[in-house]
């Protein structure tokens, strides 16, 4: 157990190693530069090369590549070539603003995916498992954009429920207006729950046909019983993997839904530090998604582990 | 012990009186309705079971066995529509609601599945299982639940019920893992107990030892027990009674010891006529009969006519005009045929004496020399540094053997054993460690895309599952010409009129060859697999299992063709099997496998007879033969077949050996001994010949 753990840390560390280096990568081939993103159109050549100086850009790539990662091993993050402070600091009102909408959205979304996706699966061919399944279908193929954009026509523009704008002021919370929170959690929880419903539903399809339900079910057992104790926990080992994954979906979810509600998360971070070209700032952003999608995935392995006796995680 | 708890468990007052049967099954019909039609599984079918008695129900697959048993238990899939009764202690059971029939599963009437592996819930501990049953419908607080679940642990024959009882499935082997079944259907004391096919996914040595448990069950519950079974020399090993069904009918129930000795009903001297018999000598000297024909399909209505008429050899114009009622032949002896009185053990044609095998050439077709193989890597603690902590899986080690032209080797042993691997090997599926594999003295790669057309032509292979072997997307057509266009020069014509004599060779015609494999019948899938095997004329065929899939009236057509295809050709076969009897049938010359090991090797009368290696003698004890007067010999194994590549130290069968002589098996590998009479003959081991020799032939006390 102890030698699972340490091998896939390491190899989360190797992973962001590697993704911290393909970003800088494509960063530096992507047209614009930072120096002039900072000062604009009218900067002269003159301010546009101080600039480049202060911020250590003209020296070679690879040297900047060094001394950033030297000092994210040392736990120093450089700081923003836009704002000009600890990348730390820019980023951690908005991680915990992110945090609180993913926390929400999981939380609607995932127990009651597992329980419809149960209750489906008992009743799979009925009408409500049939009407269930389309919705769950559209949910799927529409993208965050369009089912943002739809709940906000519905709720906000006409029947006026929910603000349509989930923007707040900086250095406030937003549980302080939670009604803001609504809108954006049920976007984001769409495509979560249809894919976690679906696959629920399919699982439990398949263990009510195996053969230990129907040894349950001929030990005398009562349906509710052998629900619970045989064909849910089961069902739902593979569904927790998916789970995982759809963490993984979630964040690219966030960065889109946040774009559309103005709330100020990680993911409306993101998107302004590509447009600036702030390098710091865009390279810590990245390397938190792909640590959030790796332990996700641990903790997918380790769940499973737990839940399931013929794993054994070596 | 089980006693005792019977006694101060007995919780519901049963009115059983003596002489009301326990079940009675009346003219019970079970017809599923499908998208694609009707499909009758039952018939017509009506026995009873007594208390105290096992009833064995025997038949080809598609028979209707299972489904009766669920039908008994009042669980069936869909809505089908159920005709006939079936009386429980004199009840009918159509009466009972849902909410009894709940009550009355697992408590009165309790089941035993075929594959223990499936029938048990893999994240549920097995204690835990076993409780369900207990607390669902005896009224015991905990601590006597679980005294009771440890007793029945304990009574199923598992040593140590609390690290039992803490496992899970899966950390238990195939006979430990029916056991727990076992026991969870006795946790209720059970008035009826359903076994459907409980041992057929097991090794012949655990068979065995779940057969002498159920044996022993019917001398201490008071229960009936009705035994499903393909297999006829289990039934005659455990049963009281016996009952045929044939295409959803019960066609024959008697006594088990007339059943055997004086059938009378044309299936079943069919059945018996068609099963190798594994000892005897004279079950390898005339040759196998076997029914014609398939079973009555069950899509098909009743047609008003008997049956089994198709396939009978003494069927008559009345008995395609007119449907055969069951008629009592002797007290308890009943047949569904008009002619009982004239059906004869030689119905089915007078036994023909067997041509001979050819004789063993100078020069082998095949040689396997110090075969090798195991399969992973040793794993360090970290990654790649640090101590080596698990040994990878030990395939074969060291095996030895030749094939001569024309003749056939047989290849036994357990599951683990490693007869698949060779198999594999010398076909090149598998790569090898280490050893050659020699086609007429000529080196083979050890892979098969190492090899060129003319090698890869000359060994074919035929696998134990042809559903699974053929492409289902492809006709049979396919199948068949392409060997030959890989493997023959023979212009597109040719090659067309070749696959049609080839077809007609296995005893299918050209019809079949725009088939899909999925239209075919099991038999004739792996009659189409072994044309696909013979068109490029190899000289080996190495058949793993090929027979294991099929209905016994099957599998003698197929070991026919095999042999007839031999001696017209002069083609070798490496032919791997579980059941001694078969291998016992084709082989010239047996190769007994043990853990990758050879454990003996040689002729095949002199494999079979004493003197044996301990593990030989422990197989045929263990094969279930179908003759209800065979004295059950008490050698038994426990245990399974070690996995792991352990360097052992001294006989690789030491740890499971009943005739073990001390020190010297664990720290001394075996040596090979060859018996003055029979140069060729093999065993490997410390015991000598001559004091094996006189040990097997006087009966040891059996080692648990």
């Amino acid at each position: 157990m102890t030698r699972f753990l340490v091998r896939r840390i390491s190899l989360i560390v190797v992973t962001l190693f590697v993704v911290s280096a393909a970003i800088f990568a494509i960063t530096e081939i992507l047209p614009g530069d930072v120096a002039q993103m900072v000062m604009g159109q009218g900067a002269t050549e003159q301010n546009l090369k101080h600039i480049r100086e202060t911020l250590g850009l003209d020296r070679p790539a690879p040297v900047r590549y060094l001394e950033w990662i030297g000092g994210v091993v040392r736990g120093d993050m450089g700081d923003s070539f836009v704002q000009k402070i600890p990348v730390t600091e820019v980023i951690e009102p908005r991680l915990a603003n992110s945090l609180i909408l993913a926390a929400f959205a999981f939380l609607v979304a995932v127990p009651s995916a597992v329980a419809i996706g149960v209750w489906m699966g008992v009743r799979h061919g009925s009408k409500t498992d049939h009407a269930v399944s389309v919705g769950s279908l559209v949910a799927i193929s529409l993208p965050e954009f369009v089912t943002g954009v739809l709940l906000i026509v519905v709720f906000s523009s006409f029947l006026g429920w929910f603000p349509s704008s989930s923007a707040i002021l900086p250095g406030t919370s937003p549980l302080t207006r939670p009604l803001i929170l609504v809108l954006p959690t049920l976007t984001l929880t769409g495509v979560l729950f249809a894919y976690i419903m679906r696959m629920t539903r399919a699982n439990v399809i398949e263990v009510l046909n195996t053969q230990y339900v129907r040894t349950a079910v001929l030990k005398g057992l009562p349906m509710r019983r052998v629900l619970l104790r045989h064909v849910v926990p089961n069902a739902m080992l593979p569904t927790i993997s998916v789970i995982a994954v759809n963490m993984g979906w979630m964040l690219g979810g966030l960065i889109i839904v946040e774009n559309v509600f103005a709330y100020p998360g990680l993911g409306q971070l993101l998107l302004t530090s590509i447009n600036t070209r702030d390098v710091p700032l865009l390279q810590t952003l990245a390397l938190i998604i792909a640590g959030t999608y790796a332990l996700s995935n641990l903790v997918a392995d380790l769940s499973y582990g737990a839940l399931d006796p013929r794993i054994r995680l070596t | 012990m089980a006693t005792t708890t019977t006694a101060t468990l007995e919780t519901t007052t049963r009115s059983a009186s003596a002489a009301q049967p326990l079940l009675k099954v009346d003219g019970l019909s079970v017809t599923f309705f499908t998208p694609t039609g009707a499909v009758h599984a039952v018939r017509d079918a009506s026995f009873e079971i007594k208390r105290g008695e096992v009833v064995g129900l025997v038949g080809e697959s598609g028979c209707g066995k299972s489904t009766m048993a669920y039908a008994i238990m009042g669980y069936l899939p869909g809505e089908p529509e159920v005709g006939g009764a079936v009386y429980l202690d004199g009840q009918d059971m159509a009466e009972f609601g849902p909410a009894e029939l709940r009550k009355l599963r697992g408590n009165r009437i309790a089941m035993v599945y075929q594959d223990p592996a499936l029938a048990l819930n893999p994240t549920m501990k097995v204690g835990h299982q076993i409780l369900e049953a207990i607390s669902e419908h005896l009224d015991l607080d905990a601590a006597q639940a679980a005294q009771r679940m440890a007793e029945l642990i304990e009574s199923v024959g598992l040593p140590d019920p609390e690290r039992i009882a803490e496992s899970y499935p899966h950390q238990l082997s195939g006979g430990q893992q029916q056991r727990i079944v076992i026991a969870m259907a006795l946790a209720c004391d059970p008035d009826l107990l359903l076994m459907d096919e409980p041992t057929t996914g097991l090794d012949v040595t655990t068979e065995a030892t779940i057969l002498d448990l159920v044996a022993d069950l019917k001398g201490r519950v008071n229960a009936g027990i009705l035994y499903v079974s393909h297999n006829l020399g289990v039934v005659a090993r455990i049963a009281d009674r016996v009952v045929v069904m044939y295409a959803g009918q019960t066609v024959e129930e008697a006594p088990v010891r007339d059943l055997f000795k004086d059938p009378r009903h044309p299936y079943t001297v069919g059945l018996l006529s068609c099963v190798p018999k594994p000892v005897a000598d004279e079950g390898a000297v005339t040759r196998l009969q076997s029914i014609q024909g398939s079973v009555f399909p069950s899509t098909q209505a009743d047609p008003g006519m008997c049956l089994f008429s198709d396939r009978c050899p003494m069927a008559t114009d009345r008995c395609t005009a007119e449907a055969p009622e069951p008629v009592s032949v002797s007290a308890a002896h009943g047949s569904r045929c008009f002619y009982p009185h004239d059906v004869s053990p030689d119905l089915w044609n007078e036994s023909v004496e067997r041509e001979a095998p050819h004789e063993n050439g100078k020069e082998p077709t095949l040689t396997v020399k110090g075969l090798h193989r195991v399969y992973g890597k040793w794993q360090r603690k970290y990654l790649f540094f640090g101590p080596k902590v698990k040994p990878p899986v030990r395939a074969v080690e060291n095996v030895d053997f030749n094939v001569g032209a024309g003749r056939t080797v047989g290849i036994v042993g357990e599951s683990g054993s490693g007869k698949s691997t060779v198999a594999r090997s010398i076909v090149g599926l598998v790569p090898r460690d280490s050893g050659d594999v020699e086609l007429r003295g000529e080196e083979l790669s050890a892979e098969a895309d190492e090899r060129n057309a003319d090698q890869k032509g000359s060994i074919r292979m035929v696998f134990q599952n042809p559903t699974s072997s053929l492409n289902p997307k492809l006709p049979v057509r396919h199948n068949i010409l392409r060997p030959l266009q890989k493997f023959t020069d023979m212009s597109a014509k040719e090659r067309e009129e070749r696959a049609c004599e080839l077809l007609e060779s296995v005893g299918l015609d050209a019809s079949y060859m725009d088939r899909q494999p999925l239209q075919l019948s099991g038999g004739q899938q792996q009659r189409v697999a072994l044309a696909a095997a013979f068109a490029g004329d190899p000289e080996l065929i190495v058949a793993d299992e090929p027979v294991s899939a099929l209905d016994v009236s099957v599998q003698a057509q197929v070991l026919n063709l095999l042999e007839d295809h031999q001696r017209e050709k002069g083609t070798s076969y490496v032919f791997i099997s579980h059941d001694l009897g078969v291998v016992r049938y084709v082989s010239d010359e047996i190769l007994v496998l043990y853990a990758g090991h050879v454990a003996e090797c040689g002729p095949a009368e002199d494999v079979l007879s004493a003197p044996s290696h301990p593990y030989t003698e422990a197989l045929l004890s263990a094969a279930p033969i179908p003759d209800p007067d065979a004295i059950p010999t008490p050698i038994r194994l426990g245990g399974s077949v070690p996995k792991q590549h352990e360097q052992f130290k001294g006989c690789f069968f030491a740890s499971r050996c009943p005739r073990k002589i001390g020190d010297i098996c664990d720290n001394t590998p075996p040596p090979v001994q060859t018996s003055p009479g029979s140069p060729t003959h093999e065993v490997h081991c410390h015991i000598p010949l001559d004091e094996l020799e006189r040990l097997q032939s006087s009966p040891v006390e059996s080692r648990a």
